[in-house]
């Protein structure tokens, strides 16, 4: 994974598979703590100690159709993290969900970019509809905040049967999203 | 900025063009986005669905995002399912490849060969 939004693309991907209904993504560029901080909270099935443990294994993984029990998603942005002076933390209980936690030193050499995360939430919202998702963007710079919260159960509620593909919709979650990532500057980080 | 009254205006739109030409939905597009797809470009692939399906105003076309599905030598993966046909597997798949599967298979029904890596389930 080139950047830390196709990481992020791939933490949302276990979540939905652990049949979460409900996925709230953070993302917090504290310039102040010369911190960024990605939180992925989901109320899938969740993880006992065990698994939770094994998951950060490159060497599990819970796709039991695969042939080969390798799971590289989660061992690499932990890799990746921990690269940029940062941490990983995962916390769950089975039947409750799961939380991701990873912190980047904002200024570090070694931290990759956070990418494109206009796309990373489009498809995903788009290409779940099933799922409700909750979005936060924080900036914290120089005594300054500007944030940006995005719920798409609202969207589709306003929607009803209309899809979530249809091209104006489409059009308005992109320009939605466009708008909060300006505003929170982190097209660039 | 975007505010729910947008939707609204969409919502009355769509409704209207639905009681025209009826809310079926034709063609069911599936990205595979498992670890081994979004390392080879399925983002990509899936924004670039979305891309030209809000261009070319495809109204009955539904986009979905799967996990993995143990062909990972061939990511990215995309599954073309239309009502009473095989399922169409495409993979190795990228933007510019999409739009000759929207223009070809999507729009004129006929199916991308060269790009086909499955049929069938």
């Amino acid at each position: 994974m080139q950047d830390i939004s196709l990481h992020l693309l791939d933490i949302i991907e276990n979540s939905v598979r652990a049949k979460a209904r409900n996925i709230k993504v953070r993302v917090i560029n504290n310039a102040e703590k010369n911190r960024l901080r990605i939180i992925v909270e989901d109320d899938g099935v969740g993880m006992d100690t065990q698994t939770l443990e094994r998951a950060q294994d490159p060497f599990y993984t819970s796709k039991a159709e695969r042939e080969k029990k390798v799971g590289l998603g989660i061992p690499l942005f932990k890799q990746n993290a921990e690269l940029a002076n940062g941490s990983f933390k995962m916390a769950s209980e089975p039947g409750f969900g799961t939380v991701l936690t990873v912190d980047f030193e904002l200024s570090n050499i070694d931290r990759m970019p956070l990418g494109n995360l206009k796309d990373t939430l489009l498809g995903s919202i788009i290409g779940h509809p099933e799922v409700d998702f909750s979005i936060h963007l924080t900036c914290r710079e120089r005594g300054h905040e500007q944030s940006f919260h995005f719920d798409t159960a609202a969207i589709k509620e306003e929607l009803g049967d209309i899809p979530l593909t249809y091209p104006d919709v489409i059009e308005y979650i992109d320009q939605s999203l466009f708008e909060g990532i300006q505003n929170t500057n982190m097209e660039d980080v | 900025m975007k505010t729910l009254a947008d939707l609204k205006k969409i919502r009355e739109k769509a409704q209207e063009e639905m009681k025209f030409r009826g809310g079926n939905v034709r063609i069911k597009i599936v990205v595979g986005m498992g670890t081994s797809g979004i390392a080879m470009g399925a983002r990509e692939v899936m924004k670039t669905f979305l891309e030209e399906i809000s261009n070319r105003n495809l109204t009955d076309v539904l986009v979905t995002q799967t996990g993995e599905k143990g062909l990972s030598s061939m990511e990215p993966v995309v599954d073309v399912i239309e009502d009473g046909k095989a399922k169409i597997t495409y993979g190795n798949m990228n933007p510019d490849k999409v739009k000759k599967v929207v223009v070809e298979h999507i729009v004129n029904g006929r199916t991308v060969s060269d790009y086909v890596v499955a049929t069938g389930d």
